[in-house]
């Protein structure tokens, strides 16, 4: 059904738009804010703003490797 | 293999370009450090964007829908008339 494509539709894009602009906000602006600034409640410490994305990363990568050697052990089983 | 070698160039260029920035401090160096993870992180934000971009304005169709639905209807009558098993129904 198209609604529901519609949906997931803009559930994708409303989550990469939000992360987008978090991120840049994060990274780019907030090192030229005052440090007591209210604004700095809303925003982790800044190391995180490295360790999350690597962390992600590390998982995504370990995640493939795994199923790519799923794949491989599978496909051994059979021919053997 | 000649994929791969444009990729491996690009990536050569990308990286001088950042340990130039590095070296000539016209951004303040902590900004320059964080520049190639942030870069990461906006391009899978922009392929993330693509798909549900993509995602919500997927043409589905009706008319050939119908039309297909009619030609299968059509298709299975005139085998089934040859007296080939079409399956179930």
């Amino acid at each position: 059904m198209e609604l529901a494509d519609r949906a997931v539709g803009f559930l994708l894009t409303f989550t990469s738009l939000s992360i987008f602009t978090y991120y840049t906000f994060w990274v780019i602006i907030l090192p030229f804010v005052d440090s007591d600034n209210f604004i700095h409640n809303y925003f982790l410490p800044q190391e995180y703003a490295i360790l999350i994305p690597v962390c992600a990363g590390v998982v995504l990568l370990s995640l493939l490797c795994i199923f790519i050697g799923f794949v491989l052990l599978k496909s051994k089983k059979k021919t053997a | 293999m000649k994929h791969v070698l444009k990729l491996l160039s690009l990536l050569v260029v990308i990286s001088a370009l950042w340990i130039g920035l590095l070296q000539a401090s016209i951004i303040p160096q902590s900004h320059t450090w964080l520049l190639p993870i942030y870069f990461v992180v906006s391009l899978g934000c922009y392929g993330l964007l693509m798909v549900g971009v993509g995602l919500m304005r997927f043409p589905t169709c009706p008319q050939e829908a119908l039309l297909l639905q009619q030609d299968i209807a059509e298709a299975k009558d005139f085998l089934k008339q040859k007296g080939v098993d079409v399956g179930s129904d």
